[in-house]
């Protein structure tokens, strides 16, 4: 056998139905396929309490499914069992010696295992209260979650706060796991309360699937193998129940969206637009706009080393050369005519608030999108959103663990989407200009119509302005645009720092300027035109 | 229509977007290259991302003076097949001093030869990001590593100073003093390294495949005798064994395994089957408990 046969990935599994895995007392060793690729991937986030057992529940999936090696295995065994007498599973998960000292979490840990279906990312999120901003940080990542509960306890506030960032951060699949019922005599009626209460919470939300599984994760009940406890639940496992949901990559989804990261120059004639589809598919020959200058060209290559393209699709990194050499640097989304995001200055949005540092309304921050860094004119907080309620309380600052709503003008326009139509180009992140830190993470909920101008009192940051100071020792070619658009941005910053509302010309939208600005020359020789016709009159 | 993506396709497609957006937001990357299989990967995947141009950085190889001549070797011949530029740096004050793995523990010679060195080489040439091939699954203290991971005045890695990261964003906006480490490889496990190599039809270093090499057991580990600097003590011997190396470091410092893998196929095969986890074989992260989250602190990669 060759190595590339040895290697060949194989396709993913058709997500048109969910095939029946039939139920497995026990998964073969990792040994047992050694020649497949995993057949796809599952970003999976665990929230819960801190005495949920999510810890628990995670490392018995890496003990049960061959995701551990023997020296971890050795190590575990020797460690201080639990009070049911099982390895105790959480300090498989616990990472940092911090962490093991404190007994909670306090930060996001990956960790793999390779199961015969899928290759499962657990993303462990910390339950306790206080970090709201991380568990939104690890639901960002994920294509399903599993919300833990305690059998004893059942929904409580913490699930439905959990169930709300999901719901905001945009997972739409989520799995209830009903842990410890072997502490509640492996009730069925127990857990039916329990699951009639999550469906009501899950109908409210509008989640694509919502499945509650009754487990044991001290004893390995319903995790990876099947529950003889519990004779009555005839739903699949979780374990069983991962395997089932679509991969990553399986279907590309939404209309075409490319944020340019860069431009590749190689010789004299190759000028190639870097970046990764973030949304639908591109053939060559296919027309794409860039939304705020409008210009349009058609792809003429799809470049990847080793060879070209016919088409590329959502998750896939590229090089796009287009037919026509129009003005488009990094930050810029392509897009497809017609199904373009919209262009604004203003928009609504939620922010998750990350950062120790509370809001303030004078602080010069920058939108970080997809692949463009803008200057911000002013955030308005305008309210909180009470996550146990449900209900948005007026409010006009936040700090940490905060979900608030605010209207964002930015310096320029920008092509944003909505979050609720594209994930990736319509959700952002707030910098700190000065300590570069990730203040907040948001997702655009509105677009609002563009304006041209920001008011009278906005100090405009013109390109001429621009390229004759601060820029004055760049060459006066395109190449200089990125450093010139990140002086712009600093600028901003530090008039937005003075108290002084800073709108930037826009680089990109030059062709749209340029029109109107001929359009306001064309009416000034007009109207000098009409008033020296009066004046000559008079005369 | 294109067909679905793999799962390796999905993770070589992420790592180029990372390499991408580092290239963009950063004044002077550096890729820190350890010839390894990581290092292999990490730097086909550093050409791909700005194919058709080659990589807008330079390679840095901090070199301890104690690495596997064919790691050389392999070094010099991949640099100079791909047109590449390579820095290598010696922590000179480390060699005067004569710090070596042999006399010294290997706490003290790696935080001298591998950690001081790396931080002189970063500060000589202002580099303000390094790409590495570190992966969270390597060990306990990654799991929680960013892939963009920051650096204060010092080269000091504080836990409770790294960003939260969202969606696909990057936050490569440095504060003060800070410089930031990139892990393009972050969600690559061991088996999709070897699984990439071998679909990619990658070169990796000799000493990755079984072959007959001088060996002596040293607290229980097998260790490969490159050059005459490592004394045989009383009691030891040297004999000729079927050995490779599931990871590569200073040979004094990295033990062997006796395997017949000697090809690609059999070494993908052996590692997909192996019991034990990978840094088994490197006898730094030993030393104590937590040392890898202590070296991190210190600077270490």
């Amino acid at each position: 056998m060759t190595a590339l046969a040895l290697a060949r990935d194989i396709q993913p599994r058709a997500p048109l139905s969910l095939p029946a895995m039939p139920a497995r007392p026990e998964f073969p060793d990792a040994a047992g396929d050694l020649a497949q690729d995993v057949a796809g991937s599952l970003h999976v986030l665990t929230c819960g309490s801190v005495d949920d057992g999510k810890s628990t529940l995670i490392g018995r999936l890496l003990w049960d499914t061959a995701g551990l090696h023997a020296d971890q295995r050795e190590t575990l065994q020797r460690s201080p069992k639990t009070a049911a007498g099982t390895p105790d599973f959480s300090r498989l998960v616990d990472g940092l010696a911090a962490e093991r000292e404190q007994g909670i979490t306090i930060d996001i840990a990956w960790r793999y295992l390779d199961t015969p279906a899928r290759r499962l990312v657990i993303i462990d999120s910390p339950g306790h209260e206080q970090y709201t901003r991380n568990m939104a940080t690890g639901a960002s990542h994920a294509d399903v979650a599993i919300l833990l509960v305690d059998a004893r306890g059942g929904v409580k506030e913490q699930t439905r706060r959990h169930a709300a960032i999901l719901d905001l951060i945009g997972v739409r699949r989520v799995v209830l796991a009903v842990n410890k019922m072997d502490l509640v005599a492996w009730s069925q009626a127990r857990f039916n309360e329990i699951r009639t209460e999550f469906e009501k919470l899950a109908d409210r939300f509008g989640f694509d699937d919502a499945v509650a599984i009754p487990v044991s994760a001290v004893l390995g009940d319903n995790v990876a193998r099947r529950s003889l406890a519990m004779p009555w639940y005839d739903g699949p496992p979780l374990l069983d129940h991962l395997s089932r949901i679509p991969a990553r990559g399986a279907t590309p989804g939404g209309a075409f969206r490319f944020p340019v990261q860069l431009v590749v120059r190689a010789g004299q004639d190759f000028r190639g637009l870097a970046g990764t589809i973030s949304s639908g598919e591109i053939g060559v020959g296919d027309e794409v706009m860039e939304p705020v200058g409008g210009r349009r060209a058609r792809v003429a290559r799809i470049v990847t080393m080793g060879r070209d393209l016919a088409s590329a699709r959502q998750g896939q990194a590229v090089v796009l050369e287009l037919d026509a050499d129009i003005d488009i640097s990094r930050g810029a989304v392509l897009a497809s005519p017609g199904l373009a995001p919209p262009v604004t200055r203003r928009l609504d949005a939620r922010l998750v608030w990350l950062s120790d540092e509370r809001f303030g309304a004078d602080r010069g921050y920058l939108l970080r999108t997809a692949t463009d860094l803008i200057a911000i004119a002013s955030i308005d907080i305008g309210a909180h959103l009470d996550l146990e309620a449900l209900a948005e309380r007026p409010a006009s600052t936040c700090g940490a663990n905060d979900i608030a709503v605010a209207r964002i003008t930015l310096g320029r326009q920008a092509a944003v989407d909505l979050f609720s139509d594209q994930r990736e180009t319509g959700s952002f992140m707030l910098i700190d200009p000065i300590s570069g830190a990730s203040v907040a993470g948001g997702v655009v909920t509105a677009a609002h119509a563009p304006e041209t101008r920001l008011g009278r009192n906005a100090f405009r940051l013109t390109r001429d302005l621009l390229a004759r100071g601060i820029g004055a020792d760049l060459p006066p070619d395109r190449a200089s645009e990125p450093e010139l658009r990140r002086r712009a941005n600093e600028v901003a910053i530090l008039l937005r720092e003075a108290g002084v509302a800073v709108e930037i010309e826009d680089t990109w939208g030059r062709a749209g300027l340029d029109a109107a600005t001929a359009w306001l020359a064309l009416m000034g020789l007009l109207s000098f035109g009409f008033v020296g016709a009066v004046l000559w009159g008079l005369v | 229509m294109t067909a679905p993506l793999t799962h390796l396709d999905l993770l070589e497609a992420e790592s180029i977007h990372i390499f991408r957006e580092a290239a963009a937001q950063f004044r002077k990357p550096v890729l820190l290259y350890s010839i390894g299989k990581d290092s292999t990967v990490l730097l086909h995947l550093a050409r791909k991302a700005f194919y058709p141009a080659k990589p807008p950085f330079p390679l840095l190889h901090v070199d301890t003076t104690w690495k596997f001549r064919d790691m050389l070797a392999f070094r010099d011949r991949t640099v100079r097949d791909l047109g590449l530029e390579l820095i290598v740096h010696v922590n000179e004050e480390g060699r005067a001093r004569g710090i070596n793995p042999i006399d010294f523990s290997p706490s003290v010679y790696t935080d001298v030869m591998k950690t001081q060195g790396l931080r002189q080489a970063l500060d000589k040439h202002g580099f303000d990001a390094a790409f590495g091939g570190a992966r969270r699954d390597e060990e306990a203290s990654r799991a929680k590593e960013r892939v963009f991971s920051f650096r204060s005045e010092g080269h000091r890695w504080d836990p409770r100073r790294q960003r939260p990261e969202m969606w696909r964003l990057l936050n490569g906006r440095l504060g003060p003093g800070e410089t930031a480490r990139i892990f393009p490889l972050s969600n690559w496990t061991e088996k999709d390294v070897w699984r990439y190599i071998a679909r990619e039809s990658l070169d990796v270093v000799p000493l990755y495949f079984a072959a007959d090499r001088p060996t002596l057991e040293r607290g229980g580990s097998l260790l490969v005798r490159d050059d005459e600097r490592m004394p045989v003590r009383t009691g030891e011997s040297l004999r000729l064994r079927h050995v490779r190396f599931r990871t590569l470091g200073c040979w004094p410092l990295t033990a062997a395994i006796e395997s017949d893998a000697s090809d690609l196929d059999s070494v993908v095969a052996e590692t997909l089957a192996a019991r034990v986890s990978e840094r088994q074989g490197r006898l730094i992260d030993h030393d104590e408990a937590g040392a890898m989250e202590r070296k991190k602190q210190e600077g270490y990669f």
